[in-house]
C-alpha cells in the first residue's frame, strides 16, 4: 500500500431534521467533498451532549462539527437554543485546553442548503490540514 | 441523629494511611479524609475509596450454620484440643494486638504462626530488620537517586507523591520494570547481573521495591546486595497493612510461605489450618486450585473481620469486628505504630477465651497492648534507617518459567474486590499481531483454563501481557498463555 | 430588636464559653442556642482531636457543641456535605457557606433549614504543613503550641509557656509553608453570603479578642441571634462607625493580596502549550476519584457522567474523567481546593479547574455561591 496523503478525520453531528437533510442534499447534488467526514444522525442537536464531542476527539477526530436547524426552526421549538448555550461553554473550555479553534464548529443549516454543507466540510478540511492531526488522536489511530 | 467516627489505617498495604471512617445509625459507611496523617496527608488511592467495600462483616458459623460467638469459640476449642498437624496463618491483615493474641494460641497449640512470606526463610535472619521496617516515608523526597522495581501507579499509589516530590528536589528516579513509568527518567529492562552497573546507584540513592507471599527470594537477595555493595537505602513495601509488625512479632523461624502451607496441605502433613484475617482463596493467584485444597483439610478454622470467600469453605468461622472499629495498632513500613481510636475487643476476647480453653493463657487487651509497646515498640519509637546487617549473598538468578501472562500484584487484587480493572494490557505490535479490533476481546488459554478478557493498549514490551485483576488463568507470577482474538 | 444589615458587636453571656471559645464564643453560642431552641435539630462542629486536628462532627448534644473548637486555621475541609438531609445550624468558611448554597441550588441541601453562621477567613493551612512550619521557621515544638492567630499579615503562635512568635505570611508562604495555595488567590473574606457574618476584624478597645463582629445578613441571621439573645446566652451591641471601618480596612487589604495573588499564581501560557501543559498535569492520576467525592459543589451521586463514561480500559490522551469535570464545574467551581488537598498524585486539581472555572465566571459576571440567581449554564432564554 502507498501512502496516501493524510486527510483528517471530522465528525459531523446532524439533526435529523434539517443538517442531515443538508448532508444528503450535498450528496444528491453532488457536490464535492472529502469522504473521510463521518456523519453522526441525531434527533436534535440539543442531544448533542459535550460528552459526545469528547469522545469523537479522544477516539481520533481531527475536528468536530456540530450541526442543527436555523435558530427558530427548531423541530423542538428551542432545542437548537439550548445548543447554543452548551456550545459557548464547551467552545470556551476546549480552547483554554489548547485545542485550536478551528478544530470545533458550530452550524445552522438547513434541509435545502447542501451546497453549503458541503462547502462548510470542505472549509474545514482545508483548514484541519493545514493544522495536521488532532493532539487529542490516540496513538494508533490514522 | 448518631454517628460514629473512627479513626483508622487503610489495610491495603503497609503504607498505613490514616483515614476516617464514619459510620451511620443504619451502619452506612462512608471514608473521609484524615489530612493530619503523617503518612499520607489524608490522601487515599482507588483501594482506599473504596474501603466500604472491604469492610463487609463476617458471621459466625459453626459447621455451616450461622452460631453466635461464643458457641464458635467453643466449636473451634472443641475442634483444635489435642488436634495434630495443625498449621496457622496471619498474614498481618489486623492489628499488632490480634496478631500477639493469635501467637498466644499457637503457644497453647505448639507450633508457630505463620506469615506468609516464604522469601524470608531463605534469607538470612540479620537481614530480616531491614527488610521488614524500611526508611521513614519523607526520606523518599529527599534522595539524591531512587531506584524501582514496584510499579508505583498500580501497587503502592501512596508513593507517587513521594517520588514526584523527589523528582522537584532534583532527585533522577530509575525504573526498573516491565511498564514505562511516567514518572522515571530512565525505565530499563535489565538483569540483576547489571543492577550494580547500570543503575548507578550510591550512598544518597534509595532503593523501593517490594515483599509479598509470591516473591522469589532470589531477586531478594539481589536487591539486598545492590543495596550492601552500593551504600543505597532499602525499603521493602508489602501488600500488608501490619506486615512489618506480624515479623516483629512471629517467631522468625520454621516460617511457611503460601505455597508451602498449600503444599502442606496437599501431601497430608497439615490436617488442621488456623487463619487470622488472611484469605487463601484471595492470596493464591489461583482461585479454583485453592479451593480445592482448602477441601482437603480435616478442619479449617477462620478468623476473620470480612465477610471473604474462605468463609463459605470453612468449618467454623469466628467473626470478629470490622478492623475500622477494633482497639488496636498498627505498625506500617516506616515502623511507625498507628492507633486505631476504636475501642472494640471483640476479636481479642474470643481469642482469649479460645486460648485458655486450649490450655493456654488467658489475656485482655491492655494487658497485651502494653506487653506489645514495651517489648517491641521502644525500638521504634523514631522511624529512622537501620543499616543492613548482613554480608553480600550468593545469588541466583531468578527462576524463569518464561510465562507472558505477568500479574501486577496490588491491593485489589489481593483481596479480589470489586473494581474497573477487569482488562489485560498488551503492547500495539500484539495487536497488530492477533487482528484485535476496538472493542474486542482478548482470549487467553494457559494449563489452569482460559479466559476472555478485555484489552488496552500501552508501552510494554513485545510478547508481554499484564493483568491487574486476578485471572482464572493465572498460576502464579507469570504464567505461559496462549493470546487470540476473540 | 435585631434586623437585617445590623452590625454589632457580642459575646457568649457564659464565662466558660466566652473564655474557651475564639473571639468571645459568640458563634459556638449562637450555635447552642439554635439547638436548645430547637431552631434546629442538628449543628455540625469541629471536634477537637488536638492543636492540629478536628473533625467535622454532626451532633444533637448541646454540651457537644459548646465544648467544641473554634475557628482553626488548620483544618482545611469543607463542612457543606456535611449538612445535607438535615435541619441544621453550623459555622462556616466563606467557601463553606458557598458550597451549602449550591447545593442547595441543586436541591441537595435545604436552604431554609439550614443557617450558616459564617465565619471571616484569611486563609486555612495544611496541618501536616503547620507542624513542619513550626519545627523549620517557629523553632517551636508543635506540641506545645496552644493558640494561633492571623493579625496584621502575620501568623501568630503562641506555646504552653504563654510565649508568642509572629512571621509575616509572604515570608512563610515563600519559604513553601503557610496557607493552602487556592486560599492565597481567595477573594472572599468576610462570609456575606451566610446568614451572619462573623469575625474579630473590627473588634477595638478593651473588647480586642473578647467579642465578635457579627453582620446581620438576612431573616434567617435575624432568627439565628435573637434566638440566642432570648435564650440568654449572648449579648450584643451596635458596632461603633470606627469599628466598622477598620472590618472594612481589613477586609479591602486581604481581597487587595488576594487579587495580587492570583496573578502570580497563574502566569498566562501560550495557546500552543497550554494542552500539553495540562497532560502534563494530569499523567499521573491513578483514578482514584477523590476530587470528584470530596467536590462540595458536586450533587451528582455515584453514577455521574464523569465516571460512567470513563474507564480504565481506555488508553486516551487525556482522561474522559477530567475533561468533564473541567468542563462541569466551570460555572459552579469555588476554588475551595479540597480536590488538590486529598490528590494522592498532587495534581493541582484546583488550579487547573480555576483556569477554566474563574474566566468562564468572570466573563458573565457570575460568581458561584453568592446567592441563589441561576448559574448561566442553564440560563437558557426560552420564548
Amino acid at each position: 500500500m502507498t501512502e496516501r496523503e493524510w486527510t483528517p478525520k471530522i465528525v459531523a453531528f446532524c439533526c435529523n431534521w434539517c443538517s442531515y437533510g443538508g448532508a444528503d442534499t450535498a450528496g444528491m447534488g453532488r457536490f464535492q467533498q472529502p469522504a473521510s467526514t463521518r456523519v453522526i444522525r441525531v434527533m436534535c442537536s440539543g442531544r448533542i451532549d459535550p460528552l459526545h464531542v469528547f469522545n469523537a476527539f479522544l477516539e481520533g477526530a481531527d475536528a468536530v462539527l456540530v450541526t442543527g436547524c436555523h435558530i427558530g426552526d427548531c423541530h423542538y421549538v428551542n432545542g437548537n437554543e439550548k445548543t447554543q448555550v452548551k456550545y459557548q461553554f464547551l467552545e470556551e473550555m476546549l480552547q483554554q485546553l489548547g485545542l485550536e479553534p478551528d478544530r470545533l464548529h458550530l452550524n445552522w443549516i438547513s434541509a435545502s442548503e447542501g451546497e453549503r454543507f458541503a462547502n462548510f466540510i470542505n472549509e474545514v478540511t482545508a483548514k484541519v490540514k493545514e493544522l495536521g492531526p488532532s493532539p487529542l488522536k490516540p496513538a494508533g489511530v490514522r | 441523629m448518631k454517628e460514629m467516627i473512627y479513626q483508622t489505617v487503610c489495610p491495603g498495604c503497609n503504607i498505613g494511611c490514616g483515614l476516617y471512617i464514619r459510620e451511620s445509625e443504619e451502619g452506612a459507611l462512608v471514608v473521609d479524609f484524615m489530612k493530619s496523617s503523617s503518612a499520607n496527608l489524608g490522601k487515599l488511592c482507588r483501594f482506599g475509596m473504596k474501603l466500604p467495600h472491604y469492610y463487609s462483616k463476617a458471621t459466625n458459623v459453626v459447621d455451616g450454620k450461622e452460631a453466635d460467638i461464643k458457641t464458635a469459640v467453643k466449636a473451634a476449642s472443641d475442634k483444635l484440643k489435642g488436634a495434630k498437624n495443625v498449621a496457622m496463618l496471619a498474614v498481618g491483615a489486623t492489628t499488632n494486638e490480634e496478631h500477639l493474641a493469635f501467637t498466644k494460641i499457637a503457644d497453647a497449640l505448639g507450633t508457630v504462626v505463620n506469615t506468609g512470606i516464604g522469601a524470608y526463610e531463605e534469607i538470612p535472619s540479620e537481614c530480616h530488620p531491614s527488610i521488614s521496617q524500611g526508611i521513614p516515608l519523607d526520606d523518599i523526597e529527599k534522595a539524591g537517586r531512587i531506584a524501582l522495581f514496584i510499579d508505583p501507579y498500580v501497587q503502592y499509589p501512596l508513593l507517587v507523591r513521594r517520588l514526584l516530590a523527589a523528582k522537584k528536589n532534583g532527585a533522577t528516579i530509575v525504573s526498573v520494570g516491565c511498564r514505562d513509568l511516567n514518572l522515571a527518567d530512565e525505565n530499563l529492562s535489565i538483569n540483576p547481573a547489571d543492577y550494580k552497573t547500570e543503575l548507578g546507584l550510591d550512598s544518597n540513592s534509595i532503593i523501593i521495591a517490594d515483599v509479598h507471599p509470591h516473591t522469589d527470594p532470589e531477586q531478594v537477595k539481589n536487591l539486598l546486595n545492590l543495596s550492601l555493595m552500593t551504600g543505597a537505602k532499602i525499603i521493602f513495601m508489602k501488600p500488608f497493612v501490619d506486615s512489618t509488625g506480624v515479623h516483629l512479632f512471629g517467631k522468625g523461624v520454621g516460617q511457611k510461605g503460601l505455597q508451602e502451607i498449600m503444599d502442606g496441605i496437599n501431601d497430608g502433613s497439615i490436617k488442621t489450618l488456623v487463619t487470622l484475617n488472611s484469605d487463601l482463596l484471595e492470596l493464591m493467584p489461583n482461585t479454583d486450585e485453592a479451593a480445592k485444597t482448602l477441601e482437603k483439610l480435616d478442619n479449617l478454622v477462620v478468623i476473620t473481620s470480612r465477610d471473604s470467600p474462605v468463609n463459605k469453605l470453612a468449618n467454623i468461622v469466628i467473626a470478629t469486628e470490622s478492623l475500622y472499629a477494633k482497639a488496636g495498632s498498627f505498625m506500617n513500613v516506616e515502623g511507625q505504630v498507628l492507633n486505631n481510636s476504636g475501642e472494640s475487643t471483640v476479636g481479642i476476647d474470643a481469642m482469649s477465651i479460645l486460648s485458655k480453653n486450649l490450655g493456654g493463657e488467658a489475656f485482655d487487651f491492655h494487658a497485651i497492648h502494653d506487653k506489645m509497646m514495651k517489648s517491641v515498640v521502644q525500638k521504634f519509637t523514631a522511624p529512622k534507617y537501620s543499616k543492613l546487617e548482613c554480608k553480600v549473598m550468593e545469588t541466583a538468578a531468578p527462576a524463569e518459567n518464561g510465562g507472558n501472562l505477568i500479574s501486577v500484584y496490588n491491593p485489589f487484587m489481593w483481596c479480589d474486590q470489586p473494581d474497573d480493572n477487569d482488562f489485560v494490557i498488551v503492547n500495539m505490535k500484539m495487536v497488530d499481531k492477533l487482528g484485535l479490533q476496538k472493542g474486542s476481546m482478548i482470549a487467553l488459554t494457559s494449563d489452569a483454563g482460559s479466559v476472555n478478557v478485555r484489552y488496552t493498549v500501552r508501552d510494554i514490551p513485545d510478547g508481554l501481557i499484564l493483568t491487574m485483576k486476578k485471572l482464572p488463568v493465572v498460576t502464579g507470577n507469570s504464567t505461559v498463555v496462549k493470546a487470540e482474538a476473540v | 430588636m435585631v434586623k437585617v444589615g445590623d452590625m454589632l458587636v457580642g459575646y457568649a453571656t457564659d464565662e466558660n464559653v466566652r473564655s474557651r471559645g475564639a473571639s468571645g464564643g459568640l458563634v459556638t453560642a449562637v450555635l447552642a442556642a439554635a439547638l436548645e431552641k430547637g431552631l434546629v435539630e442538628n449543628v455540625v462542629v469541629m471536634k477537637h482531636i488536638n492543636e492540629f486536628e478536628a473533625v467535622p462532627i454532626v451532633t444533637d448534644n448541646v454540651e457537644e457543641v459548646l465544648a467544641s473548637t473554634g475557628s482553626l486555621h488548620s483544618v482545611p475541609v469543607n463542612l457543606a456535605k456535611y449538612a445535607m438531609g438535615r435541619k441544621v445550624a453550623m459555622p462556616a468558611k466563606p467557601c463553606d457557606a458557598q458550597a451549602v448554597i449550591e447545593q442547595g441550588k441543586r436541591g441537595m441541601i435545604d436552604l431554609d433549614n439550614t443557617y450558616v453562621v459564617g465565619l471571616n477567613c484569611g486563609g486555612s493551612m495544611h496541618p501536616v504543613t503547620t507542624k513542619k512550619m513550626l519545627v523549620e521557621m517557629y523553632d517551636i515544638d508543635p506540641e506545645d503550641v496552644v493558640g494561633e492567630e492571623i493579625e496584621k499579615g502575620k501568623l501568630i503562635f503562641k506555646t504552653k509557656n504563654g510565649e508568642e512568635k509572629a512571621i509575616a505570611i509572604d515570608e512563610l508562604e515563600e519559604a513553601g509553608f503557610g496557607r493552602r495555595e487556592s486560599c492565597r488567590f481567595c477573594t472572599l473574606k468576610i462570609p456575606v453570603n451566610a446568614d451572619l457574618a462573623c469575625g474579630n476584624w473590627g473588634v477595638i478597645g478593651d473588647m480586642a479578642g473578647n467579642a465578635t463582629f457579627c453582620q446581620v445578613m438576612n431573616e434567617k441571621g435575624v432568627k439565628l441571634l435573637e434566638n440566642a439573645i432570648e435564650a440568654g446566652r449572648i449579648e450584643v451591641q451596635p458596632a461603633s462607625e470606627k469599628a466598622i471601618a477598620i472590618r472594612a480596612k481589613v477586609n479591602s487589604v486581604m481581597e487587595d493580596l488576594g487579587s495580587t495573588l492570583e496573578k502570580e499564581i497563574f502566569p498566562d501560557i501560550p495557546d500552543e502549550e497550554r494542552m500539553q501543559y495540562y497532560m502534563e498535569q494530569m499523567e499521573d492520576c491513578i483514578d482514584c476519584g477523590a476530587c470528584k467525592e470530596v467536590c462540595p459543589v458536586c450533587a451528582c451521586g455515584e453514577d455521574s457522567k464523569c465516571t460512567m463514561f470513563h474507564s480504565l480500559v481506555d488508553n486516551y490522551k487525556m482522561s474522559m474523567y477530567h475533561m468533564v469535570r473541567l468542563l462541569h464545574l466551570s460555572d459552579s467551581c469555588i476554588a475551595c481546593g479540597q480536590c488538590s488537598d486529598v490528590c494522592p498524585s498532587d495534581i493541582p486539581i484546583t488550579l487547573l479547574q480555576s483556569r477554566f472555572s474563574i474566566p468562564s465566571q468572570r466573563r458573565r459576571n457570575y460568581q458561584p455561591g453568592i446567592n441563589l440567581d441561576t448559574p448561566p449554564f442553564f440560563e437558557v432564554i426560552l420564548k
